[in-house]
Parts: structure tokens; sequence; C-alpha cells
């Protein structure tokens, strides 16, 4: 039979669902709870394509494909029914996809992978994970003002862990290690960045660019880099030692440094736009007088620039850091500069200039008391003692594990992302209670990320599980569990991977 | 929890059923009447003996409302939450009972033991709302101030019924009540001078028996009404009594001793007539059967077609329904036309399915008809959940043979033999008639292996259900049957192709099959001869809520609401206004009052926001909060979706939330375009009609009371209804008589004799028992503030 599929012809045989025949054509189509193999169950409807004759919106892994069927499959009316199909399933979902330390980052370092490193001291691949995202962990260390601390959920239940004691502890260490960690960068591009500013956002950018393959040249009117972390902190805030040896890996990389160059009167800035690709200003702060030199257009609060890309008035200059105004952090400023050379690498790519973006979050916000005990459930008890060798790694255990373990890996994350979902647009009134289920030796089951497709209910069924998985219950408060309340290890005891596998979220996850 | 099973026993039970999947749901409705609930190790053992894996046993047993996993006390208190009894105040009810059996939190089971109490969707007796379950016996007209005296009632009754004849008072050392109404309309219906004929035959005979004006029961047309109450013995109610009676019903209850000798048999068989029949049992306890009474049935335009010869058949009489025509169009069918004309004359009388949707009966047949699979089955869909719904009941429980004869022509014409006929488990009078009917037609040669003597076979099989309204969907009926959640799945393939096992199956509703044998009698044109131009025949309905005469009736489509409002109900109660006719419960709408007019007409009534459904109507009046009933319907398929798909599971509960916080002072500017929206969303991409229909109270409401919905969010209940934004008032009529204090159940009321009393707000539970019981009418509700 035939179908006609966003306005394309397809062929297939009788039998065949919608779903077929879109694939058929290539077309992505999300699914959550189909599992290839298996029959369909039709329950997650993200699937959903329109049926163009009776405009009706129709779960595409189940419906018959029928002769002269017309299937649209990216209008806005099907775009809308699965965002709020989705939208409908995270207001009923109990997790975070990054832990809430990391959402407060404005770094958005993996801070919770980094405790892990540390708490199974893995200390380089710790330090790997923290310059992925901050090029200044070590002054970090000593100044930031940890805002991952006030977020984290653990301060709910006694104190919050020392993240930013963590991160200086693998910095210093990676500093005065003989093989420290130095990163890959990519071949040269040839092209050429001018950075005004050797401040923490002009470090970092550079930092970046670098790795990109981009050759950076950082102007500045101080004779040695810095900024205001030179300038503004004393030696017992910022010990002069830490800044030079993390200045020294940013040089390492092959950053160049004019130093004692005032842009605007050794060096003009329309001389610096001719012999660079983009000039990148980070000065830490500015006037309308100093604006009117750089040519660039001010804002009341300082730079006007686009916040997520840092493109200026001006499309060779991008901005951030201080100049953006307002007292900004130095975290903040740090962030920026990866955020920047994301931008101008993009530009110099002929890409679309969108900066990091932000990937979609699930928030579970403040827990309430009867949740504590379940965040508990895998981490240690006490505050750890203090911070040398193996009381390094307890204080990284008391880490909740708050970020999900398949972070990367759901469906649910996925497609929320595509389609632009908001978890708060159909919020309830109450929210479930969050539970953490340990009682398989190698899967942590959390039922409120669990969407309910049954596909587990599934592969338990068909590989023919003694004792297997159950939809317990009906409606809203329908769940999966074992039959009679027996343990998780005695209901999955042959499909263990393959249930983990195929679940579309984090409900069902390989402990770590 | 203690656990006394005796694993051989269980064995023993489900040997007695089978051990195939599709026995799963019997098995676990023996061992929970064997048990009073489901022990772990008797589930368990139900996977070790049979081919049933424990994923099954723990997903069905979990899925169907019937099953409980925790024992039950000794007796079981289902409060109907039915519409009709719902807008008479059945959660007050419902909270009353929990509060005096000190029933709290999740629990649903007395300390002792002695009573597990539950809300059930309805239960078919809507006239007597709002009503109340205690195991078999029904008691209507329940007051919040009167939970302990039914409770007591029942447990009398219990050990009456082991000393029968225990109702006569002695005289010497009981004192006696003799309670009526002086309403306005019972005081219309000649109360007052029965009231006064009361007092002086009480004061000549010299009788120890206090005489007390008690609130209405709500059935002023029974008036005048007198119910005599004897403590330690169950009391009596008398209807429509007359100056004359007043002195023997006394004296059937009262013996003064002087007098003993003049009370005889005879005087007591005279009563017998008094006994009001409507109400029958004793108080206000009523047997099963005679939950319906038969006032409004010949009421207004009626045309009996399903229900034809009402009130005058005894349902399980094969040779008085033979002489009343039955079976004859069955046999006419069998052995003079071929299946090809059978459907070709329903197909002609324009009958659609009464279950709700209203589908082409003749063209389901004619499917299911060509299929080349030449297995058929045949279901009659008796799982009516909708709550203020009892016409299937109904039908079933005084019509079986008449559903039978209607099954035997369709499964005739689509060629099948076996037949399910799936009843929900609220109904066990209706089960247990229709088996029973099915047994007398097999011993009469009319069903079962030789049909009639032409050689077929018809094979059928009552399937009780086990509490799930998404189980009246064909494709979870199907599930049901065949043993599994009760869970539906995407159409097409419709049940007509694939079906029951794969195999092709015909579903209609009952009420569909006890019209066939009346069209195959008198002929296609005789049927669409009534009705309008897209829905002929005619369509049954249970009229209940506000007003004055409720009850099954049956009309002829096409004849207005204000019409079976008015002529056949006899208008709304107590004078008040008619302000909607909800009409399809769950799925449907409300029609307003100034779309009364409305004729009854599957097209009709979806341009006026309702739809036809499977036959309830419920009269709404001005003291009905439309918020509020948006949010009763939505409560009921929000707790009754099977929760397959997103947007039913999820979708509706949100919606729920939303209406819940306006009703309770907490709506939000936006409440209305997220109420919107959401129902757009569920109704689009629900998987079934359950879903895609669970939206319909709440639109129709928006559409014709969206003033309500802004007052909600401002925080008024027009109707004073919602709890939260109402308040009880102490007028300055109060003489002072503490009553309301000793009526309040929560001490929300100091006593302070000749004084004027007060309510403390916060305290209230708006359970209106003191406005009920004020003599003065001094209780006033306004809103909150």
């Amino acid at each position: 039979m035939e179908l006609v599929i966003d306005g394309r012809l397809v062929e297939v045989e009788d039998g065949a669902t919608v779903l077929d025949a879109c694939r058929k054509l290539d077309i992505d189509v999300p699914t959550m709870c189909f599992l290839d193999g298996h029959e369909h169950f039709t329950s997650c409807m993200v699937c959903v394509v329109q049926d163009l004759k009776t405009g009706w919106i129709i779960p595409s892994c189940s419906a018959s494909a029928v002769d002269g069927m017309r299937i649209d499959t990216c209008g806005e009316k099907v775009i809308e029914a699965r965002r709020a199909a989705l939208e409908l399933l995270l207001s009923d979902h109990l997790g975070d996809c990054e832990g809430p330390c990391r959402q407060a980052c404005p770094a958005k370092m993996n801070i919770p992978l980094m405790i892990r490193q540390i708490a199974d001291g893995e200390l380089h691949d710790a330090i790997v994970t923290v310059k992925k995202n901050i090029a200044l962990p070590a002054i970090l260390g000593w100044i930031c003002s940890a805002p991952c601390e006030k977020a984290c959920r653990r301060g709910q239940i006694d104190d919050a862990v020392v993240i930013c004691d963590l991160k200086r502890f693998v910095a210093e260490k990676d500093l005065v290690s003989e093989s420290h960690y130095r990163p890959r960068c990519e071949p040269d591009t040839g092209k050429r960045i001018a950075i005004i500013g050797a401040g923490p956002a002009g470090l970092a950018t550079a930092y970046y660019l670098r790795q990109h393959g981009h050759s950076c040249t950082v102007f500045d009117e101080q004779d040695e880099p810095g900024g205001a972390l030179r300038n503004k902190l004393s030696e017992k805030e910022l010990p002069r030692r830490v800044l030079d040896a993390e200045v020294a890996r940013i040089k390492e990389l092959g950053v160049e440094f004019k130093m004692s160059m005032c842009v605007g009167s050794d060096i003009s800035v329309d001389e610096l736009k001719r012999e660079y690709d983009v000039v990148v200003l980070v000065v830490g702060n500015m006037d309308n007088q100093k604006a009117a030199r750089y040519g660039v257009e001010m804002t009341d609060k300082g730079v006007k620039a686009n916040r997520t890309n840092f493109v200026t008035s001006d499309s060779q200059i991008f901005a951030g850091g201080g100049v953006l105004g307002g007292g900004r952090m130095a975290v903040r400023s740090v962030a920026d500069g990866r955020g920047i050379a994301c931008s101008v690498s993009q530009m110099l790519a002929g890409e679309e200039i969108m900066g990091l973006g932000k990937q979609f979050n699930s928030v579970l916000g403040r827990i309430k008391d009867e949740e504590k005990s379940e965040f508990m459930k895998g981490a240690k008890r006490g505050d750890g003692g203090g911070l040398s060798g193996d009381e390094v790694k307890e204080k990284a255990q008391r880490c909740l594990h708050c970020d999900c373990r398949k972070s990367d890996s759901c469906k649910l994350r996925e497609y929320s992302d595509r389609f632009k979902a908001d978890q708060n647009r159909y919020k309830g009134s109450e929210r479930k209670i969050f539970k953490s289920i340990w009682e398989h030796p190698e899967v942590v089951y959390e039922p409120g990320k669990c969407i309910s497709c049954g596909i587990c209910v599934k592969i338990c069924a068909h590989a023919g599980e003694p004792l297997g998985l159950s939809f317990v219950g009906r409606g809203f408060s329908t769940r999966i569990d074992v039959p009679y309340n027996d343990s998780l290890a005695i209901g999955l005891q042959k499909v263990v991977e393959d249930c983990v596998a195929s679940c579309p979220t984090g409900a069902l996850a390989e402990r770590d | 929890m203690q656990e006394k099973v005796d694993i051989t026993e269980v064995d023993g039970l489900i040997r007695s059923i089978g051990t195939g999947a599709e026995d799963l749901i019997s098995i676990l409705q023996l061992i929970q009447a064997t048990y009073n609930y489901l022990p772990e190790s008797a589930l368990r053992r139900i996977s070790e003996i049979t081919d049933i894996t424990p994923a099954s046993v723990a997903g069905v047993s979990t899925f169907y409302s019937q099953f409980r996993h925790r024992p039950a006390g000794r007796h079981s208190v289902k409060v109907c939450i039915g519409t009709a009894c719902y807008v008479k105040g059945a959660e007050v009810i419902f909270d009353a009972f929990r509060r005096h059996l000190k029933i709290e939190g999740e629990n649903d089971t007395d300390d002792d033991a002695l009573f597990t109490i539950e809300r059930v969707p309805c239960l078919g007796c809507c006239m007597l709302a709002p009503a109340v379950m205690i195991d078999e016996i029904t008691y209507g007209f329940v007051e919040p101030g009167k939970v302990g005296d039914v409770l007591c009632d029942f447990l009398e009754a219990q050990k009456a019924e082991e000393k029968a004849g225990a109702a006569i008072a002695d005289g010497k050392e009981v004192e006696g009540e003799v309670r009526l109404c002086l309403c306005a309309s019972c005081m219309a219906g000649g109360s007052a001078v029965v009231h006064g004929e009361l007092l002086r035959q009480v004061e000549d005979l010299g009788l120890c028996v206090k005489v007390k004006v008690v609130g209405c029961t709500g059935m002023s047309y029974q008036a005048p009404m007198i119910e005599i109450a004897l403590e330690g013995a169950p009391s009596f109610r008398y209807g429509l009594v007359r100056l004359e009676d007043v002195k023997t019903i006394l004296l059937r209850h009262f013996r003064p001793v002087s007098m003993a000798n003049r009370v005889s048999a005879a005087v007591s068989r005279i009563l017998e007539r008094l006994l009001d029949d409507d109400v029958g049992e004793p108080v206000t306890r009523y047997a099963m059967d005679l939950r319906h009474g038969p006032d409004s049935m010949y009421c207004g335009r009626q045309e009996h077609i399903s229900t034809e010869h009402c009130g005058e058949l005894d349902p399980l009489d094969i040779d008085e329904y033979k002489e009343s025509g039955g079976f004859l169009a069955m046999k006419r069918c069998l052995t003079e036309r071929s299946p090809d004309e059978v459907i070709k004359e329903v197909a002609d009388s324009g009958l659609r399915g009464r279950g709700g949707a209203g589908f082409s009966t003749g063209i389901k047949w004619a499917t299911v008809a060509e299929q080349e699979e030449k297995k058929r089955y045949l279901i009659c869909n008796g799982d009516e959940g909708d709550p203020g719904a009892f016409m299937d009941r109904m039908i079933l429980e005084s019509f079986p043979f008449r559903v039978l004869e209607g099954i035997g022509i369709s499964a005739y014409a689509i060629g099948a033999t076996d037949c399910y006929l799936y009843i929900r488990a609220e109904y066990p009078l209706a089960a247990y008639r229709v088996e029973e009917a099915i047994q007398i037609c097999e011993r009469n040669g009319i069903l079962g292996e030789n049909v009639m003597g032409t050689g077929r076979s018809l094979r059928l099989k009552v399937v009780k259900g086990a509490g799930a309204f998404v189980c009246g969907e064909e494709t979870a009926l199907i599930a049901a049957i065949e043993g599994r959640r009760g869970m539906p799945r995407l159409r097409p393939p419709y049940p007509a192709e694939k079906g029951l096992w794969g195999k092709p199956t015909l579903v209609n509703n009952v009420e569909t099959y006890a019209l066939v044998p009346w069209i195959m009698r008198h002929g296609a044109g005789a049927f669409a001869g009534h009705g309008t131009a897209g829905s002929k025949g005619t369509k049954a309905f249970a009229l209940a809520g506000k007003v004055v005469r409720g009850g099954l009736i049956e009309v002829p489509m096409g004849i207005t609401l204000r019409e079976i409002v008015e002529d056949i109900g006899g208008g709304v109660q107590g004078g008040k206004r008619l302000k909607a006719v909800q009409v399809g419960g769950p799925s449907g709408g409300c029609v307003p009052a100034h779309l009364a007019d409305t004729p009854v007409d599957y097209d009709e009534l979806v341009s006026a926001g309702a739809i036809m459904g499977s036959g309830g109507m419920i009269v709404l009046d001005d003291s009905d909060c439309m918020v509020d009933i948006a949010r009763y319907f939505l409560a009921f398929t929000q707790l009754e979706s099977c929760g397959k798909c997103t947007f039913c599971r999820i979708g509706t509960k949100r919606m729920l939330e939303i209406l819940n916080n306006l009703c309770e002072g907490r709506g939000k500017p936006g409440d209305i375009a997220r109420l919107e929206r959401l129902s757009e969303m569920v109704q689009e991409g629900s998987l079934c009609q359950l879903g895609g229909t669970a939206p319909n109270p709440v639109q129709s409401t928006i559409k014709h009371f969206r003033e309500e919905y802004e007052a909600h969010i401002d925080g008024r209940c027009p109707a004073l209804k919602c709890k939260a934004l109402i308040e009880y008032r102490v007028t300055d009529k109060c003489i002072g008589c503490t009553i309301c204090a000793q009526n309040c159940p929560v001490d929300a009321i100091e006593m302070r004799p000749y004084e004027r009393h007060e309510i403390d707000s916060e305290k209230c539970t708006r359970c209106d028992a003191c406005r009920q019981g004020c003599l003065a009418d001094a209780i006033e509700v306004g809103a909150r503030g």
C-alpha cells in the first residue's frame, strides 16, 4: 500500500505501522515506549503524527498504515502535541538531569562527576572534568564564592559538600604535578584572535580558543597577566604562586601575551580589527568614554552584548566578563571566557553563533523531609573529616548523586530539549515523593523517573524472568514494581542489562 | 499482617475455576469472596499452580478496584458517590461515617474491624440519594447526623434476623418515637393534620411515645409520612398515611397494657398496604430489587420498548415472557430469515448503539458478518459504570429474557457461537438473574447446544467485572475478559475485525440488545417511526438529581429535556429553579436551562455541549455549583483512568488539581485558560474515549457558566456550595435551643442555652447538620469572610 508522509510517497507492506512507514523515509519520529522487536504499548504519545484526512493526532507506533493515508510529522499541531506529552511527563518527573550544584555553577562544571572521580581516587580524571569548564580552577579554589555549595542538596540535610575545597585540592595537586594535565589543542586553524584584557575572562577565553586551534594574543595595560586577580586581591586572598602557576598553564598552550600595551593609545582598535579575525573585549570594566574608543554600543550597565553568544554591536567584536556590567563573580568571568571561545569558533567556522547553548534540565527543587533518607542511601554520613589524603575521598563520598545517572542517554531529556519543553507548564499542585531503591546489586531504581512505558515489563515477560516486573495499581498512581513486593534483586535476574539499557529515562540505571 | 490461609483450600478454589489466563479475574474474585481480601500467599499460589505469571497476578489484582490486598472489616459500608448522591451531599455522608467510626488517614476500616468504608461510583439507586449500602442492605436519604442510627439499625437488623418478629415493642418499658416531617412540601401533603391526629391519639391511648418533628427525607411525594422508631428494634416507615390510619399504626407498634388485647392480627394485615411500597422495607432500608420506584415510569410522554411491560413481568418467569410475545422474534429470525435479512432489518431501523457513542448497529453487525474468519464472538457490554446511570442494571434485572433474545438474534445474524455477558461487580442481582435466565433458556431449548431446534449452538457465559469504569470501553472490556489489566488499545483494528482472542467480535450494550426483539417483531419501519431524522427509536434514561420524580424512564428520541424534567420528572424539587441538566455523565456535559428545549438526539445534544451517553440524566438547580460539578466528574474519570497513555494519566490529574484549587479557594488568574488548553490536549491526545471525553464536563461548564469559574478565581462560590468558600452562621432568629450544638459532630458550636449560638468557622466542617436540625431556621450559609 502507499501513503504520503510529509508530502513524500512511501510504499509499505500490509500490517506495517505509520512509524514503519516514517522510518522507511528516514523521518526521525521520537519514541519512548516503543521498543523494536516487541509489540507496541501506546503509552508515551511522543510519537504522534497527524492524519491529514481526519485531522486527528495519532500515535504512529501503533497506528496501522492504511492505503492512501496522508500523514504530517512536523507540522505545528504535531509539534505541539509532542511537546504537551513531554511537558505532562515532565510535570510528573522527579529528578534533576544535572545536579543542583552544577545547575547553580555559572561555568556549569560537572561537579558531581568531579566529586565521584575524587571519591574513586581518580584525580587525573577529576582535573580533566574540572578544566573542561573551568580554565582557572586553582585560582577559583581560593576565591570563588561557590554558588554550587549554596545549592548543594546535602546542605539541606546537614552541611553542603565542600565542593570548592575539593576543586582546589584537585587543581593544586595538578599544578605541582610533574605530569600535569595539558589539554590537547586542535591543529592550527590560521585564525588570529586579539583578546583585550588579561583578567580571568581573557585568560579563560585564550585557554579554550587555543584548544580550538586558533592563535591568541592577549593585550593588557598591566605588566603582568591576571587583571583584577592581581590588582585587587591580597596575597592572603590569592597567593601569587597560585596565580602565576595557573597563568603559566595558559601560556604553555602557546598563548602570546602583549603586556603594557594600551589598546587605544599604543594600538588602535581598528588596527586590531585589521590584523586579527576577531577582537575579544574583556577588560573588566567599562565606561562610556572607553566604549567610544572601542566603538561598541553601551547599555546603562555596560557593553551591549548578547548574553548567550557575547556578540556586540560590532560583529567582529565579542565582549564578556566584567565589561557587561554589575560586579561580576570571578567564576562568571571564567565561564564567559569559555562561552566567548565557543561563539568565536562558531563564527569562524561559518556556523550560527549560538554560544554554549542551554540544555534541557529537569529540576526537582527543594526536597521534603521524608525524601532526605532516600538521597542518603548512597552517600557517606557525617562531615567526612579534614582535607588530606583519604579524607578527601570521604568528603567526596558525602555527595548525594543528585544528578541523573542517565543524563546523557535519557530520551525524555533529549526530546524535551529538542521540542523545547517547559517542565513547569503543567506543574502539579503537589509532587510525588522521590524514592530511590537500592535492592539490586547492579541497579538503582528511581520510580519517580518512570514514565510507565512498560518496556521493562515486556522484556522480563519475553525472557521468562521467574518473577519479573509488573505494573502495579491503576491510573495516575500506576507504578512498575516487583510482584508481591519482592526485592528488585529477585525480580530482575536474567535481563538486568537489557532493562537498564532499554529504559528510556533514568528510572532504571546502573549503579556507579 | 496475619495471614491464615490454608494452601490446599486455595488450590481447591483455583482449580474450581480453571488455570488459563482468562480465569485470573474469576480466581481472584473467588479468593476474595472466601477470605474477604487477597492474601499474598494465595496470590503467590496462583502463579505456582497455573500458567498465569506473577506479573499478571500482580498487575491484574491491583488494577481492579474490587480487589483488596489487606483484610477488611466484617461489614462493608459502601457510600454511593454517584452523581445524584453527590449533588445531595454524599461526600458529607462519607465524612460523617468516617468520623463516627473514627477512621482516619489512609485507613478504611475501624479499629474493631467491624466496618470497612469505601466510596462506590454508583449503587444505581439514584432516587434514594444519598444512598449507602451496608453489606446487602441499602439505606436511602441518609443524613449526616444520622449515620450512627444507620449503623445501629444495621447491627440491630443483623440481630433481628436471628430472632425474627422482635419488632413490636412490649409497651411497658420501651419508649418509642413517632417522627414526621412538617416542611412546606410535606405540609402540602397533609402532614400537619396527621401531626395533630398523632398528638391526640397518643394522649387518648395513653402511650409513652414521643411525637417528633424531623427534617424532611426528601420524599415529599410520599407525604404524609410517618416513621416509627423503636429502641432496640428496626423502625418502620409508612407513606401516604390517612387520618384514619394513625390510630392503627400506633397500635401496631405500641401496646398500652389496658388495650393489649385489642391488637389483633387483622389490624396488622391491613397495615401491610400502608407500609410504603416504594420504601418497602423497615426504616430507610430497601430490599435490593425494590430500589427503583415505578413512580416516574408512567408519567409524561414515554414509550416503552426496551422496558416494554415494565412493572408487569416477573423477571424470571419464561412463560410470562413468552405470553407477552417473547422469543417470537428470535424464532422467526432463526427459521424464516437469513442472517443478511436480519442485519438489513436492524440497519433499516436506524438503531444506533446505546452505550454512548451511537455507532450504527447495522453497520457494526455487517462488519463482523463479512469477516473472513468464521470464529466470531459476541459480547454484551453490561459494564455500566457511569455514576448516575442504572438503565442497564434495571434492564438486566427486570428483563433478562429480552436481553438474551436480543443476543440470540444478533448471534444468528453475525454467526457467533460464544457469547460473554460482562456485568459489573456492583450489580450482583443483575448477574444472578441473567445466569438464572440463561439456565432457564437452556433447559427450554432456546439457548445452548441446539438453539430452538435449529442445530445451531450458542453458549453464554456471565463474566463479572471487578471494578473498572474503563472496561466500558470495548477494547478494555475485551482485555478484561481475556484476564488482563483492562487497558484499551488503539483502534483500528476494531473489535469487529480483531476482538476477543484476535477474532471478529460484536460488542453491543445491554440496552441495544434489549431493543432488538421489538424491532424484529414490529419491523424496522415501526422503530424508525419513533424519534428524529438521525436518532431513531427510544432511549432509556436514569432521571435523577433535583427532580420531584426520579427513576428509570424510556422516551422517544426527539423529546426535549424540558419535557423530561417537567412532564416526567414533575419539575425541580423544592420549588427551586432549573439550572442545567447534566446528560451523558463523565463523558457528557451540562445543558443549561436556557437550552432546555434541546431535543434528545445524538447530534443535537452534541451541539448543546453534551452527548447522548449511556443514559445518565441529572437535574441540577440553583444550589449546584457548576465548577464543583465539573470537578466531580473529572475526579471520577481521573480515578478511573487506566493510566496507560500520558494525556489521560497525567493530563486529567493536572486538570483536576486546577479544579480542586478553584473549589478550595486557591484559584489563580489564568486557570481557565490552563483548563481550556489541557482540555484540548487531553481530548485530542488520549488513546481511548475515556480520556477523549473526560474534558467534556469541564468544557461544557466553562462554555455555559464561565462567570462561575471567574467567581471562584476571586474566591467566591455563587451557589454557596464549595466548602472552603462558604461559612455557616447563626442568625438572630436563634432561640438558644442548643440543638445545633448537640448535633455538631466537631464541637464547633458552644452550648449556650437561651442565648444566640455561634459557629467557630475554623472548626466547622460545613457538614450541614446544624442547619438541618435547626428548629428556628436560624442557620445561614454565606460567602466566607
